[in-house]
């Protein structure tokens, strides 16, 4: 009887949320399929169904605790569009510090309390060394970098929207508060600290990618398409602009296109092993329309950051590969550009004399039955879209999250490194780790702030086609 | 001048969880001290290791999950070496994360009401909104202690 195997990680660990990786193997022992399953359903597009349109930010924002300023604003985009508002343009502003500000707090999550122990201590480290601990032990003034940087996005989170997760301060139609002048003083007064802390991790990290060529080469590096949103002069925004779609040698594939028109382009497969649909390109069907968003992707489209610093490390970054930057090794590189984007720009709008204007709300009844809106989350392009009633109750909702987006990219990164590091019938720590460290470099969002990180107990199971156990790892 | 940080704690859409939300900002309300950092949060975080950098005393308040509903406890948190987690932290794993990154070294005490309804909802149970002012006097008792006796 032919002998195809199949080895199990189960969970993921050091990622937001829960999860599975299956790696199948040949009778010669070869990998020669991965999935990656998303094990956890939450049903928020249900269970709105029927609410006032106007509680949509608040309920949407429970969807995560790490980002739920990104939900925030696109579900408060959607609703915009619903009342048929053009927002002040202080509270567009505010808006748009508020996104960054996530931006950067959970970029500084993913890179310095998930990934930098990989970064830091090496893909073969001691497992029981490969977390915080480690990470303080070997470079205590890179731990306290990542929690001040943390820190200062958190901080002007509670500033402006009264608490740290899930504030209410985004509603439709702008927010609900404007901006102090005691406040907006005290988050510049915090800028140079933070750009200085951006900084020097991009010179730390710089100087670890000598260490990482094989894992740069196997790691997600491989043509696709990418996807963001950029302003009308092709510049990176997180906030408003028309999708871009590029390809693998930097050719625009498509530019301008409605992100509220995002069902004509974008094309969702559910798949019988994952609770996470996969996204893909509907002019190239599936899987051909492959595509990857978040910080890579968008640093693949845009054709700039508009700020100074910024802008210097994005000429560095396209010099990375020939083509554009293929390997999602290189998100992390990404995210600290972004990490300094965010800072320069915030405090870019902070100075702007409109900052402090009181009018930051436009008051409305809903005057359209349907509404998308669109934002960049720090993990890619995120969409809201809403059908209402003639009462202003939810009928209908489709989310389509980055990390859905990023689904078909995230598998065959797997299968990348796992054919390159899985070898024979048993697991080494280095090849586990390596094939959990190319999905922390997507820095997945499979939701939720109750997750208990880093307790999670890890198992690998090596199966038979029959289902025998052939070999088993259980991290605890 | 003496610092003092109040950090509560819990989920304050499940009942009595969010006791440690209430009774922070009662202190919050009622300490007539300029130089009190009051912390709400669902769960301890790393970040939290930079305010207690500065603390001469910190407070963390949680609803207990055992005992008697409305039974008041205080124990002085002993810092814990080992395994820190960032997603599930103790006082004792902030303290000594505190100590590794900044040198800070805080006298610190857990306080809590027992609760009696963990249940989806934003109010506490009546008998643990009835011992709320034991906490909260409990807290502004040794706080006035320690401005007191700074050395102690």
């Amino acid at each position: 009887m032919e002998q195809r195997r199949t080895i199990v990680i189960d969970p993921v660990t050091r990622i937001e949320g829960h999860s599975k990786i299956t790696l199948h193997l040949d009778d010669q022992g070869r990998v020669e399929d991965a999935r990656f399953h998303v094990t956890q359903f939450r049903g928020f597009e249900k269970f709105c169904e029927g609410r006032p349109f106007s509680e949509m930010p608040s309920l949407m924002a429970r969807i995560c605790g790490i980002c739920p300023v990104s939900h925030l604003i696109a579900s408060a985009k959607a609703c915009d569009a619903l009342l048929a508002v053009r927002i002040p343009p202080t509270a567009d502003k505010l808006r748009r510090i508020f996104n960054l500000a996530q931006v950067v707090q959970s970029h500084a999550l993913s890179l310095f309390h998930l990934s930098s122990p990989d970064l830091l201590l090496g893909m073969d480290a001691d497992p029981a060394k490969s977390n915080l601990v480690g990470v303080l032990e070997k470079d205590p003034a890179l731990a306290r970098d990542g929690i001040e940087l943390r820190k200062f996005g958190q901080q002007i989170i509670e500033r402006l929207g009264g608490k740290r997760i899930h504030p209410a301060w985004v509603v439709p139609g702008g927010v609900s508060e404007p901006l102090s002048g005691a406040d907006r003083d005290a988050i510049l007064e915090s800028v140079p600290e933070a750009l200085a802390i951006a900084l020097r991790t991009m010179e730390w990290f710089k100087g670890t990618m000598e260490r990482f060529r094989e894992e740069i080469a196997t790691f997600g590096n491989f043509p696709t398409l990418f996807m963001g949103i950029v302003k009308k002069d092709g510049g990176l925004t997180f906030y408003d602009g028309d999708i871009r779609i590029t390809d693998a040698s930097v050719k625009v594939v498509a530019d301008g296109l409605d992100p509220a028109r995002y069902f004509d382009y974008i094309g969702e497969k559910v798949e019988s092993w994952s609770y996470l649909k996969s996204a893909y390109y509907k002019p190239r069907g599936f899987p051909d329309g492959i595509y990857r968003v978040g910080p890579l992707a968008r640093l693949n489209v845009a054709d700039r950051c508009g700020t100074p610093r910024a802008d210097q490390e994005l000429a560095e970054f396209h010099e990375l590969q020939r083509t554009a930057v293929l390997s999602s090794f290189h998100y992390h590189h990404a995210r600290l550009i972004e990490i300094l984007y965010c800072i320069e720009r915030m405090e870019q709008l902070l100075t702007h004399a409109e900052i402090l204007d009181k009018h930051v709300r436009a008051i409305a009844r809903h005057n359209a039955l349907e509404g998308v809106g669109v934002a960049e989350a720090p993990r890619g392009t995120l969409f809201h879209h809403y059908k209402i009633d003639e009462q202003g109750l939810v009928r209908w909702a489709n989310l389509i999250i980055a990390t859905g987006q990023n689904n078909l990219a995230m598998n065959r990164s797997v299968l990348q490194v796992a054919k390159h590091f899985v070898h024979g019938d048993r697991l080494t720590p280095g090849a586990l780790n390596r094939v959990e460290a190319v999905i922390r470099a997507y820095d997945p969002c499979l939701s939720c702030s109750t997750h208990a990180l880093g307790q999670m107990a890890l198992r690998i199971q090596l199966l038979s086609p029959i289902g025998e156990v052939l070999d088993e790892v259980v991290r605890s | 001048m003496t610092q003092v940080l109040i950090v509560g704690y819990g989920n304050p859409l499940r009942c009595d969880d969010g006791l440690g939300w209430s009774a922070a900002e009662a202190l919050s309300r009622s300490l007539p001290f300029p130089e009190i950092e009051v912390v709400v949060c669902h769960q301890l975080t790393p970040e939290l290791a930079d305010s207690l950098r500065s603390a001469d005393i910190a407070f963390f308040i949680d609803a207990a999950h055992d005992g008697q509903p409305g039974e008041l406890s205080c124990e002085g948190v002993t810092l814990q070496l080992g395994i820190i987690r960032s997603h599930q932290m103790s006082p004792a794993h902030l303290l000594a994360l505190a100590q590794q990154l900044y040198g800070a070294t805080p006298r610190a005490f857990t306080v809590s009401l027992c609760g009696e309804c963990f249940d989806h909802g934003a109010t506490l149970s009546s008998t643990v909104e009835t011992a709320l002012p034991k906490l909260t006097a409990l807290v502004e008792g040794l706080i006035r202690q320690t401005i007191a006796q700074p050395c102690c």
